[in-house]
């Protein structure tokens, strides 16, 4: 070993060195004239020289020692060099025998380093070569990081996430369910102090954990920490993207997305509630343990490495709600404006523990960019929904009085609506509304429930009271004065029904509902007034008019009314049957009272129908298809 | 992109004449009035990031031309005209005017480069990103050279980053894609990394992170550039009174500005840019913004040449060091043998 020979004969120079100077003394020593403090000198000197013997004589077997670690380690390490399979595959103590070469060879430098490097030789040739064996160490041991976490990636199925520590459960749509469950895990600590709520699970398998901080502590440890987090930091991220691949996240440009067509949008929309609630609460928190608990030792590397994996993927995930909230403001956006809103607003405090740092704060200024423009954006749309109503017209009259479309699709929005109450009360706030239907406290204590005070509930009834004016505009384009009380009896009878069997019961206070069935009933009197007073009048004897002739024109009125109104529709039986009784019980009576004044004067071969017959007719009445009378006349009406 | 600190406020450097605020509907003179000043605006606001003043302490000193805190002026110049441009268009302006042909059209095709506009500063702040990374690599080089005693394991390191940083710097850029490139690409790209785990191969998984997509997959920088300008018709003379020409100009300065971020920041597929988007010349307006595009595109031309050859350079000389060490040690190993044999 050249090495070796190299040191023993340094070592052998010195020691003739030091024997001459040993030698000198002595022969100095012997001259008797010497004072007595010169000969202690001399002494002292002796005694000196001789202790240098000792060092050098250790030093000697120090650098044998050195050497011979160096030797060893680097066999070690040289043993991989040419073997394709990787060491923390072939077993922990392999693995474990090549971290200690590691370490040796780190020992071996920092003694090295200690020794003067002024004197070319030696020290410096085994420094160098430290040097290299560590270099081919550092890049092995990158190479063995990036294939634990490569390998020992856990797959984080969405159907069947289970949760490392104890709880097993399954994952689903109805992720909300899950988010009462605690999980305890006394390895789960973070600064936030919120360890018992969080939904971690192991991105890695945790028993690799020990062997990938052994890496990191040992690259660290030997300067190499640049080195590890690049390759931490790559990996990493790759297995972000691909988390977010898998959550079927594609990315799209700002562009891409306002092309989208609405289905396509909500879509991913949906995609992307789903995904930001997954990687911000689940994914990133565990990604962040999971780079304290490598790194966590090594100052503020953890927090560095984490910003640097998930920043990309944060910034992609607020940018597609940027370039939602962008968009147009169409009423069918306005739920998506709410999810999105609810679930970035649920996700704030996840976020404020993920980017607590002062360096990250950009990352919660763009979020908290986003949340207010979600909100602004879901306001405006609500707005903008109950103009949209105040403005739809139409110049035609709905066909046979029924429930109009836009009834329906107004009532069964605002019920949806009911279950972002608490968002949209916020929202809603500061937003000023013109309130049609106020409901006062002193209206009735025990059934106004607080809810029908709330923003939401006066804006609700604002969005009806739109509604209700669109209604009684487009009733005004029936010919037929009956037929616009048939059509609003319909549609508001339809509005109550919607209010009486939901949530929206409790904004509207039972008060509207009361007014409401009040204008339900106005409408039958009118309708009932429009059409039969005339009708039953003609049976009335006014002196001039022949008891044919008034039987013959109170059948014909009554042949067209049936003729018209069994086509006109009220979809819901009970009001149909409500409608129709009324009708009996005030056209019925009056018959009856016709029938039996003039039986007498043989009126009955002028008689048409019976009372009975009559009753019956009644009930064809609204059934929204068109009858044959007994004696089918062609008989040309309009609404 | 993230916000910036002491950023001078655009706001501040806005002027709205308050007559200009006042209604001028069908005041042809006053519009006439106004444009002009709209147009000089630009001129001198462009003038002033070519030619700097002469002050020590101005961020627009000559040699950090296309530095970031320069780039960072251009996006605030753009902000200051855009500022300008709304006040413009909206105040005392019917609002009936905006939604009649030809501006309706004009102004969709304008909301639509700005959108475009949108998505070019993401792919620019993934730039940034990439830069970053390429200077942590930069900085191992650097720390592994300026280790003493320098032997060859350290330079053996920076030799591994430098041609990481080297494929790194590459691998989006397609025009600079050099073919002697591709293969480092190739070998510390992290894509299609195969989590199968094929340890034959573990040389090829690069250690390094390169760029990562911020946007889709095949979206194209350079493309929005052309699709942002290839509608930009000059208008004819009968539309050059009222917002026909601001909305013009104000798509020139943004298209631009764009323009100029995408040719100084690496993004995603930048091919064929210098050739993408001319500005009229027949503008006052326009001089210094062509000036500066001249100025960009030799800029970037030598560049990306001199890119090329600094880091080649580099890794020449990085490889040269190495060779030294290696020669130095066999020499070593010579050495200690005759002088074991000289003592012996």
């Amino acid at each position: 070993m050249p090495g070796c020979q190299s040191m023993t004969s340094t070592y052998e120079g010195e020691q003739h060195v030091i024997a001459a100077a040993q030698h000198i003394l002595k022969v100095l020593g012997e001259n008797k004239s010497l004072t007595d403090d010169f000969r202690r000198v001399l002494t002292e000197l002796d005694s000196h020289l001789s202790a240098m013997t000792i060092i050098t004589e250790s030093k000697r077997r120090g650098f044998a020692e050195v050497e011979e670690q160096l030797k060893c380690a680097e066999r070690k390490v040289r043993r991989w060099d040419s073997n394709p399979s990787l060491i923390w595959d072939s077993g922990p103590t392999e693995a474990s025998e090549y971290i200690q070469a590691v370490n040796e060879i780190h020992t071996v430098m920092e003694t090295l380093g200690g020794l003067s490097m002024n004197d070319h030789g030696r020290p410096k040739e085994l420094a160098f070569r430290a040097q290299c064996v560590q270099q081919i160490a550092m890049s092995r041991l990158e190479e063995e990081l990036y294939h634990i976490l490569v390998q020992h990636k856990q797959s984080f199925e969405l159907k069947n996430i289970s949760f490392p520590s104890r709880v097993d459960f399954v994952y689903d749509e109805s992720f909300v369910s899950v988010e009462d469950e605690i999980i305890n895990d006394t390895s789960q600590r973070d600064n936030s102090g919120r360890e018992s709520n969080e939904y971690t699970v192991d991105l890695i398998d945790p028993l690799l954990i020990p062997d990938i901080k052994s890496i990191a502590s040992v690259m660290f440890a030997s300067g190499y920490d640049r080195e590890f987090c690049e390759a931490f930091i790559g990996n990493r991220k790759d297995a972000l993207d691909e988390h977010l691949s898998n959550l079927e996240i594609q990315k799209l440009s700002i562009d891409d997305v306002l092309k989208l067509e609405w289905d396509a949008l909500s879509c991913e929309i949906k995609k992307w509630v789903w995904a930001v609630k997954i990687i911000i609460r689940v994914y990133l928190a565990s990604e962040k343990r999971f780079c304290n608990q490598i790194l966590g030792d090594f100052g503020s590397h953890d927090s560095y490495c984490f910003v640097e994996i998930s920043r990309a993927s944060i910034f992609y995930l607020l940018n597609f709600g940027e370039a939602i909230a962008m968009g147009p403001y169409k009423p069918e956006k306005l739920f998506r404006f709410l999810d999105m809103y609810e679930v970035l607003a649920d996700l704030h405090l996840d976020m404020e523990g993920l980017f607590s740092e002062v360096a990250n704060a950009f990352v919660m200024s763009e979020f908290h960019d986003l949340l207010r423009r979600l909100g602004d954006s879901a306001s405006a749309t609500f707005l903008n929904f109950r103009n949209a109503i105040a403005l739809d017209s139409s110049m035609h009259p709905f066909p046979r009085g029924e429930i109009h479309h836009l009834t329906r699709y107004v009532m069964n929005y605002i019920k949806t609506l009911t279950a972002y109450c608490d968002t949209l009360n916020v929202l809603l706030k500061d937003q000023d509304v013109d309130d049609p239907n106020p409901v006062f406290e002193t209206d009735n204590g025990q059934d106004i429930c607080t809810s029908a005070f709330s923003p939401m509930g006066c804006h609700l009834r604002s969005i009806t009271s739109a509604l209700e004016s669109n209604l009684i505009r487009r009733s005004k384009l029936y010919k037929d004065g009956s037929l616009e009380h048939i059509f609003l009896m319909n549609n508001i009878h339809y509005m109550v029904q919607k209010v009486k069997g939901s949530e929206l019961r409790l904004f509207f206070g039972d008060e509207w509902i009361r007014k409401h069935n009040g204008k339900l009933q106005q409408h039958a009197t009118s309708y009932e007034r429009a059409t039969w007073s005339f009708v039953v009048s003609l049976l009335r004897d006014d002196g001039r008019t022949s008891l044919k002739e008034r039987c013959r024109r109170f059948s014909n009125a009554f042949d067209d009314v049936y003729k018209i109104q069994t086509r006109w529709c009220i979809p819901d039986l009970h009001l149909r049957e409500d409608l129709q009784i009324s009708t009996s019980q005030k056209v019925i009576p009056a018959y009856r009272a016709f029938l039996g004044i003039n039986s007498r004067n043989g009126s009955d071969k002028y008689i048409k129908y019976t009372s009975d017959d009559m009753e019956k007719m009644l009930l064809d009445l609204f059934a929204g298809s068109s009858m044959s009378l007994r004696n089918s006349r062609s008989n040309s009406h309009k609404w | 992109m993230p916000a910036t600190e002491n950023q001078p406020s655009f706001l501040g450097r806005i002027s709205i004449r308050r007559n200009q605020i006042i209604a001028m509907d069908g005041n042809h003179e006053q519009e006439l009035e106004d444009l002009e000043l709209f147009q000089r605006h630009i001129g001198d606001r462009f003038a002033e990031l070519t030619s700097p003043p002469d002050n020590q302490d101005s961020p627009f000193s000559g040699e950090s031309f296309l530095s970031i805190s320069w780039l960072r002026k251009l996006v605030d110049v753009l902000l200051c005209c855009e500022a300008e441009f709304k006040a413009a268009l909206i105040m005392g302006r019917d609002p009936s005017q905006i939604s009649k042909p030809p501006l309706d059209r004009l102004l969709s095709d304008y909301m639509e480069r700005a959108v475009k506009a949108l998505d070019i500063c993401n792919a620019v702040t993934g730039g940034v990103d990439s830069i970053r990374e390429c200077q942590k690599l930069a900085e191992i080089v650097v720390s592994a050279l300026e280790q003493k005693p320098i032997g060859d394991g350290q330079v053996k390191r920076a030799k591994k980053a430098l041609s990481a940083l080297m494929s790194a710097s590459a691998i989006d850029d397609k025009e600079n894609n050099h073919p002697r490139y591709a293969e480092r690409t190739w070998s510390f790209g992290r894509r299609g990394n195969n989590s199968g785990g094929n340890h034959k191969d573990r040389t090829n998984h690069g250690s390094f992170r390169s760029l990562s997509m911020v946007v889709a997959k095949n979206w194209s920088a350079a493309k929005q550039i052309q699709a942002m300008s290839s509608n930009l018709a000059v208008p004819r003379g009968g539309e050059s009174t009222g917002l026909v020409q601001p909305v013009y100009i104000m798509s020139n300065v943004m298209v631009f500005v764009m323009w100029a971020l995408v040719a100084a920041i690496p993004c995603q597929e930048r091919s064929g840019l210098l050739t993408h988007f001319q500005i009229p010349k027949q503008f006052g307006w326009a001089h210094a913004i062509i000036g500066m595009q001249e100025k960009i595109g030799e800029e970037w031309k030598k560049e990306g040449e001199e890119r090329d050859e600094k880091l080649e350079e580099a890794a020449a000389q990085v490889a040269e060091l190495a060779e030294i060490c290696q020669r130095m040690e066999e020499g070593l190993v010579a050495f200690t043998a005759a002088d074991q044999r000289g003592v012996s």
